[in-house]
């Protein structure tokens, strides 16, 4: 398939998309201090692939991130959060404490631990919705590529 | 031509201007007292039968009679609200593991001769005590990912869901 490219939008892609990548990190990672989340850094994060996709072609973004690894990365996220949970009723004793951070000996301190524990839940949030963002997209696009050239061959 | 936009861009400036001065006036929304954010009301006791026993600090017995005869815990202690004229907080044990067991539950507010009695919004505690209990600052990542953590793993239930649910309707091949 014969595909028209540009090279200002190229360039300019190739550029963008490692910062596009970064600032969602930031966006993930600084959900505790700042404005930011698991949510919102998971869409930018995936916006990067669009982006890839957009400005390349659809192939070259599946071979960079296949259906497998996309497909396990979309429940990873959640195997982290409800993870994190069963830690806290593993280390709680008795007490069953579900999704209660605190108990989780990261460090000594019992706050710390809710703030750290809520960092590892952000980040499997972020996992989640980037994955199922760019699936979502993948499968999209690619409906769409697919159902063109059916109509050719018919 | 050009003077058409001269007075154009004077005019937005002037109009941002205005919006900026008017905009400092306006008050700010919603209701501070209102049920959701600060206490919800749950009735009135005349103030002659238990302002002695809160002047001196001591749980009056009519006001707990009252609390459990409408299914309420009763206080175990009441203060006064400092800085304030005829206001005490009145708390509750909470069976809660690792934080001390008391909580500010109930307010109690004089009005003329009667007496108010309030209980205080699940939102006050966030405000109050969410820094010092999760030791993150940001207001609304605490209250998402812990004091309401089952929510959000229900939310990423569905984000996870719906993935699934268009990798099924959209991707013809049989394998995932």
């Amino acid at each position: 398939m014969e595909e028209e490219r540009d090279v200002v939008i190229e360039t300019v892609a190739r550029v963008m998309i490692p910062f596009i990548q970064l600032f969602a990190l930031y966006v993930i990672i600084h959900g505790a201090g700042g404005p930011g989340g698991g949510f919102q850094g998971g869409v930018v994060f995936a916006s990067a692939f669009i982006l890839y996709i957009i400005a390349f072609n659809l192939a070259g973004g599946r071979e960079r991130f296949p259906e497998s690894i996309n497909t396990l990365f979309s429940s990873l996220g959640l195997y982290i959060y409800a993870g994190i949970g069963l830690l806290a009723i593993l280390f709680s004793l008795g007490a069953v404490q579900y999704l209660n951070y605190g108990f989780i000996p990261f460090t000594t301190h019992f706050e710390e631990n809710r703030a750290l524990g809520m960092d590892f839940v952000e980040m499997g949030i972020g996992i989640t919705v980037m994955a199922v963002t760019a699936s979502i997209f993948f499968d999209l696009a690619q409906k769409e590529r697919n159902g063109k050239e059916g109509g050719k061959g018919d | 031509m050009n003077g058409l936009r001269i007075i154009a861009i004077a005019l937005i400036i002037l109009l941002c201007g205005l919006f900026i001065y008017i905009a400092e006036d306006i008050p700010v929304f919603g209701d501070p007292q209102a049920p959701p954010i600060k206490a919800v009301k749950l009735f009135t006791l005349e103030a002659a039968q238990i302002m002695p026993f809160l002047d001196q600090g001591l749980v009056p017995g009519k006001l707990s009679g009252e609390l459990v005869k409408r299914g309420f815990p009763a206080p175990l202690r009441v203060e006064k609200v400092p800085d304030t004229e005829g206001e005490w907080n009145a708390s509750i044990s909470k069976q809660e593991p690792h934080y001390a067991p008391e909580e500010k539950y109930y307010w109690i507010r004089r009005e003329g001769d009667r007496i108010n009695v309030l209980r205080y919004a699940f939102v006050v505690r966030w405000i109050e005590k969410g820094l010092k209990e999760t030791a993150v600052p940001n207001m609304v990542t605490y209250g998402l990912a812990d004091y309401r953590g089952y929510d959000t793993l229900g939310e990423t239930t569905v984000i996870f869901t719906a993935g699934v649910s268009v990798i099924l309707l959209l991707r013809r091949r049989s394998r995932l």
